[in-house]
């Protein structure tokens, strides 16, 4: 019912005690405003005057203003313990995409799973708040009722005691049916949920196909469809708090039956009578409470089970092991024997080993393969974003386990095929490497890349936002923003390009091809490519295949003969004019 | 008050009240009747055991209360189980009418969904909307219309004993249900304003963290990704602090007037029923049977509470309205007689301010012919394509499908035109259905044909559930060259004469990338092409390439010829072809 994974959350363990003390004066409230109401009514049943009736009902008052204000009180610590706590969790979680992101969001394939976790901090809060107050009601108050109860009358008592193991029962056996039935309707009742939104989504390919008009009609069936369907599940679904509903006030109602016989046989008084009926509906409260806002707390509970996992997940924070060098014409890195697996993939799936690579100085590094042959995971490696799991690297002499070193990823300069803009202005994003440079800095970096002519008719300039939010660009100069950032960052001298120009037009792409040959000059260049204009430009060429590298060689060396480059090319070119 | 406000031209949520009025009656009179029970449970009780208490000589005296205590007992818990599915059904059915006229209203617009409505994910947001509609009803208005229902009801029925007391409690009850509610959302308005919009920029800045991660750890700029969101963070915690201890503070004043009111019943009770004991017998049942009725006037503030969102909701579906199409007299155009599309001297612009996008543009394409178009992004070769299917209109020239204009043949357009583009899309249901789609008279075997064609039948017969396989949310089971290819399975049974390819293959690897447009060009070769792409992958396959720019038409002809024969041409080919 309540995650483990909790109490070790900082704060809990004091959060529940104080808690327990609030609570364990709530029910004394509680029974004392059921007490001094029933004084006061008996004293009116007996025809007694005003002025009888004054003090308890004080008390009563007193007792119920009291009982709210404890619930203020416990409500405001738990809101604060709630907030605090989610605040803390969200920042874990940055964290941990900090330290695993890249290796996170390359195996998901989108980052979705981390920005919907942070989206669910909102439930895990909304769990927080009501799971330690429900909790805590449920087993504090009902036992003090029931135990005064008892002592005002024996046989209430029991009856009451009987009626709640038999809610439970019955809502377990309920609530698994429901489930069930859920389960059994899942698939198609999600489809037929989703089913709108889809239609909307896909309106224009409809109207394409000439068949909008009449999908319309479709619209109406499958939303009744669904109605159906959730109609004949929320019949279910809804029957164990009808059970809870139907035991609990059946409960009130036999009780004042018994009560009523007992008092007509003259067994007992009218007041412990009265206090009882009183008091019932009290005690049935705090699980009534619970069971109304399960479903709410389930969603909470599911958010925070999936930031558990992400939290959970093993990961290596960055290393300092390198230390701080600069590269150079002569510098240079050996890779040998590099393994890789993806996690959850089979036992053989290696996704990369490399058994030998050797790159020095200034030079172009051409990756190469088809789609899935491992450039990319190759690449990612070396720019340090996944961990190997074994390798035998040396940067300059020095030995490391990977890349993933701070004084390696200060020397980089990394290029995706889409680059992610920032919300921010243009020269925000260019400036992302070096946040303290100057305007004029920026300036030049820019007319460097090729942006003048678009910056400059934009009336925001340099300042105009871009990213989410802000202004869109096209692709070709989005990547020019990204060169420019690589030209600002001069203190950087390896560049590593990930299919930088895949999405281009060719002109565009012909277009960029001066302003990238400019950027190359002093710097060692790791470039995958599947364009073919690209490799002619390398001094080396590495061609990869199912995660190893099948040849590798200067591209004229490896053009003599018909080994896995020529094969590539000539499959990659296709037909010729 | 912006309450009454939002209603005053709202068209989404008031004519629905309207709708299934029985069956809503039927759900608020329900729910009147589980409150009422409730009442009535602890007013018999209450009877039941102070009459008992007077040790009447005859058990029969108090048979009746006991057996209406029973009643109600069973009553309250029946008629709420009863209550909540026709809330629900009404809800649903409404539901399914706003769904439907949602999607006839977007329908009328379908073509341009995407420019027409550039804020993010428009029809999540949409399909949300009908969403908070629903629980506005559930929520909020059904709550409400019960507690004013039971605030009135209980008012008159005091009222018949004492109008003076009947008045008083009037007041307070009135207080409860309606006065706070206000003054809580008018209180909460801005601040529920100021934490969504907080709350936007937040997830804008948490993107920025997740999916620019890469930079970040190779900017080394960790603090900077730590510190990136705190300040909203700060201050979004600052206004929900402020909106947390104003909804604690609320519920106890709610609270502190409601015990006013028990203590004002004690007093009453006190003073006018105890002349004789047959009334006195009745001072519980009147002051036990209040409590319930707090777990019906106390919610109704909370109901109120996401008021602003549902207003947003209200507002933004209001903002929908149809587009009126202003079609000449259609025409039958038989695909088998298609002869040519003319493209006269066409000039376009989006409006006025924009500047002119395509200038005295002129082709002729004939039956059969393929044609490739070219050119930098944003040139408007996409736009062409919708200048040709209709979709917009040229300010001047003229576009005609044999000799009839492309505005008189719009309504059967289908018949004539087949689209693929870059992103084809892909219902979530089975492959089968998808492809269906495109004809949806075809026989099982003939939409398996199809599939085989474009090259799909042994990766299909290999998957467990076959043809029926559910391709996923957007086909997300399949890859991008694969939904290609089931997008084109799609047009082969449409059957249409003339294929428009809108960059079908962009991002695509090339060997991917060959083996689809030789697909493409294999399975389409009766039809008439026209072909936007971006590089010159595949150029081999068409009859004649027309390069824009944003000037004009920079060179076109064959490929053979402008190989041959234009530098540029070369100079791009050969980079292409990385010669």
């Amino acid at each position: 019912m309540i995650d483990k994974r909790l109490f070790r959350l900082p704060g809990t363990k004091k959060l529940l005690l104080m808690l327990a003390g609030l609570t364990l004066l709530q029910a004394f409230v509680v029974l004392f405003q059921g007490k001094y109401l029933a004084e006061a009514l008996v004293n009116s049943w007996e025809q007694k005057s005003l002025q009888t009736i004054i003090y308890p009902m004080a008390l009563f008052a007193v007792a119920f203003v009291l009982r709210h204000l404890f619930n203020l009180i416990n409500t405001k610590i738990v809101e604060n313990y709630a907030s605090k706590t989610s605040e803390d969790i969200r920042s874990m979680l940055l964290d941990k995409v900090y330290q695993a992101g890249p290796e996170m969001i390359s195996e998901e394939g989108t980052g979705n799973l981390v920005t919907s976790s942070l989206d669910g901090i909102d439930l895990v809060e909304n769990y927080f708040k009501l799971i330690f107050t429900k909790l805590m009601n449920m087993s504090i108050i009902p036992p003090v009722l029931l135990i005064y109860i008892y002592t005002q009358n024996v046989a209430s008592g029991i009856t009451l005691t009987i009626i709640v193991p038999l809610v439970i029962l019955f809502m377990i056996i309920l609530g698994l049916a429901a489930q069930s039935k859920a389960d059994a309707q899942y698939k198609q009742y999600t489809i037929l949920s989703n089913h709108f939104l889809d239609a909307l989504r896909g309106l224009p390919t409809l109207k394409m196909l000439g068949l909008s008009k009449r999908y319309a009609k479709n619209i109406y069936t499958v939303s009744d469809e669904y109605r159906r369907r959730t109609m004949n599940t929320l019949r279910i679904a809804i029957l164990s708090t009808f059970a809870l509903d139907w035991l609990t006030t059946l409960g009130i109602a036999i009780l004042a039956v018994f009560l009523g016989l007992g008092l007509i046989n003259n067994s007992f008084p009218l007041f412990p009578a009265l206090v009882t009926l009183i008091l019932a509906p009290e005690y049935f409260l705090p699980l009534r409470d619970f069971s109304n806002d399960y479903h709410a707390t389930l969603n909470g509970k599911n958010a925070l089970n999936s930031i558990f996992e992400i939290l959970e997940r093993s990961s290596k924070s960055e290393a300092n092991e390198l230390k701080d060098f600069s590269w150079k014409q002569d510098s240079q890195i050996e890779i040998n024997n590099l393994q890789f697996t993806y996690k959850g993939a089979g036992n053989n799936a290696v996704s990369l080993d490399i058994d030998k690579l050797k790159l020095s100085g200034y030079q172009r590094i051409g990756v190469i393969g088809k789609s899935g042959s491992g450039k990319t995971t190759l690449i990612r490696s070396i720019g340090g974003f996944l961990v190997p799991d074994q390798a035998d690297i040396k940067i300059n002499h020095q030995e490391v386990s990977n890349f993933k070193q701070i004084n390696w990823q200060k020397k980089l300069t990394f290029l995706p095929q889409s680059p992610y803009l920032f919300a921010g202005t243009i020269a925000e994003n260019i400036a992302f490497y070096r946040p303290d440079a100057s305007i004029k800095e920026i300036k030049k970096a820019a007319s460097a890349a090729g942006l003048n002519d678009f910056i400059d008719i934009l009336s925001d300039g340099y300042q105009t936002k871009i990213g989410e939010g802000g202004r869109g660009i096209s692709g070709g100069q989005q990547q020019r923003i990204m060169l420019a950032r690589a030209f600002l960052a001069d203190d950087r001298h390896i560049l590593i390009f990930d299919e930088p120009t895949a999405h281009l037009d060719i002109e565009t792409e012909y277009a960029l091809k001066k302003p990238m040959e400019e950027l190359f000059k002093n710097h060692l260049v790791i470039f995958a490519t599947h364009r073919l204009h690209w490799i002619k430009e390398m001094d080396y060429v590495v061609v990869m295949d199912n995660g190893q590298i099948v040849e590798q060689g200067t591209p004229e060396n490896l053009s003599n003969h018909n080994g896995a480059y020529s094969q590539l090319i000539k499959n990659m070119r296709g037909d010729q004019l | 008050m912006n309450f009454f406000k939002t209603f005053k031209h709202d068209t989404w949520v008031k004519p629905y009240i309207k709708q299934y009025k029985g069956l809503l009656i039927t759900a608020l009179i329900l729910g009147l009747f589980t409150s009422f029970c409730a009442a009535a449970l602890m007013f018999t009780s209450g009877y039941t055991i102070d009459k008992a208490a007077t040790h009447p000589v005859n058990i029969l005296l108090i048979y009746v209360p006991i057996l209406l205590t029973r009643a109600f007992g069973i009553g309250r818990p029946v008629f709420k189980y009863v209550e909540r599915l026709k809330s629900h059904n009404w809800v649903l059915r409404v539901t399914s009418d706003l769904r439907t006229r949602l999607y006839k209203t977007l329908e009328t617009d379908a073509s341009f969904l995407a420019e027409h409505h550039k804020t993010g994910d428009i029809m999540g947001l949409l399909s949300e909307d009908i969403s908070h509609l629903q629980n506005l009803y559930l929520r909020t208005i059904f709550p409400a219309v019960i507690s004013y229902l039971l605030t009135i009801i209980a008012s008159i029925a005091l009222g018949i004993f004492n109008p003076s007391f009947g008045f008083f409690v009037f007041l307070l009850l009135f207080i409860e249900v309606f006065i706070v509610p206000m003054v809580s959302v008018s209180i909460e308005s801005a601040r529920r304003a100021y934490q969504k919009s907080v709350k936007s920029d937040l997830y804008v800045q948490l993107t920025d963290n997740v999916l620019g991660v890469d930079d970040w750890i190779i900017s080394g700029r960790k603090n900077d990704f730590k510190n990136l969101a705190s300040n909203n963070i700060q201050n979004l915690d600052k206004s929900k602090n402020k909106s947390k201890s104003f909804r604690r503070n609320r519920d106890f004043i709610l609270q502190l007037v409601f015990v006013a009111m028990v203590v004002c019943f004690l007093i009453f009770t006190n003073l006018t029923m105890t002349h004789n004991q047959e009334q006195a017998n009745f001072v519980s049942a009147v002051v036990l049977a209040i409590f319930p009725l707090s777990d019906a006037i106390i919610p109704v503030s909370q109901g109120f509470e996401e008021w602003p969102e549902y207003k947003d909701s209200i507002i933004r579906l209001n903002t929908i309205k149809p587009i009126q199409n202003n079609l000449p007299i259609q025409k039958d155009l038989n695909p088998k007689d298609f002869k040519s599309i003319s493209i006269d001297n066409i000039t376009f612009e989006y409006d006025s301010d924009s500047p002119i996008l395509i200038k005295n543009f002129t082709q002729n394409i004939k039956k059969g012919e393929k044609l490739a178009l070219l050119g930098p992004s944003g040139i408007g070769k996409t736009t062409i394509l919708q200048l040709i299917l209709g979709d917009l209109s040229p300010q001047q020239g003229q576009i005609r499908v044999n000799d009839l204009d492309i505005s008189q043949i719009q309504e059967n357009r289908e018949k004539i035109f087949s689209v693929l583009n870059q992103k084809p899309f892909l219902f979530n249901t089975t492959l089968m259905n998808n492809v269906r789609l495109g004809n949806e008279s075809k026989s099982d075997a003939e939409v398996k044909k199809a599939i085989e064609r474009v090259g799909l039948k042994d990766l299909v017969e290999s998957l467990p559930e076959k043809y029926n396989t559910i391709v996923g949310e957007n086909g997300s089971r399949f890859s991008g060259g694969e939904q290609e290819r089931i997008a084109l399975a799609r047009i082969l049974l449409q059957d249409a004469p003339v294929v428009l390819l809108d960059e079908p293959t962009v991002g695509l690897d090339p060997i991917t990338e060959n083996d689809l447009l030789e697909t493409f060009f294999t399975v389409l070769k009766d039809k008439t092409i026209i072909w936007v792409t971006h590089h010159l992958q595949g150029i081999n396959h068409v009859d004649h390439v027309v390069f824009m720019n944003s000037e004009k038409i920079e060179m076109e002809g064959s490929p053979k010829d402008l190989y041959k024969n234009n530098q540029h041409f070369q100079e791009l080919y050969r980079m292409d072809q990385g010669f």
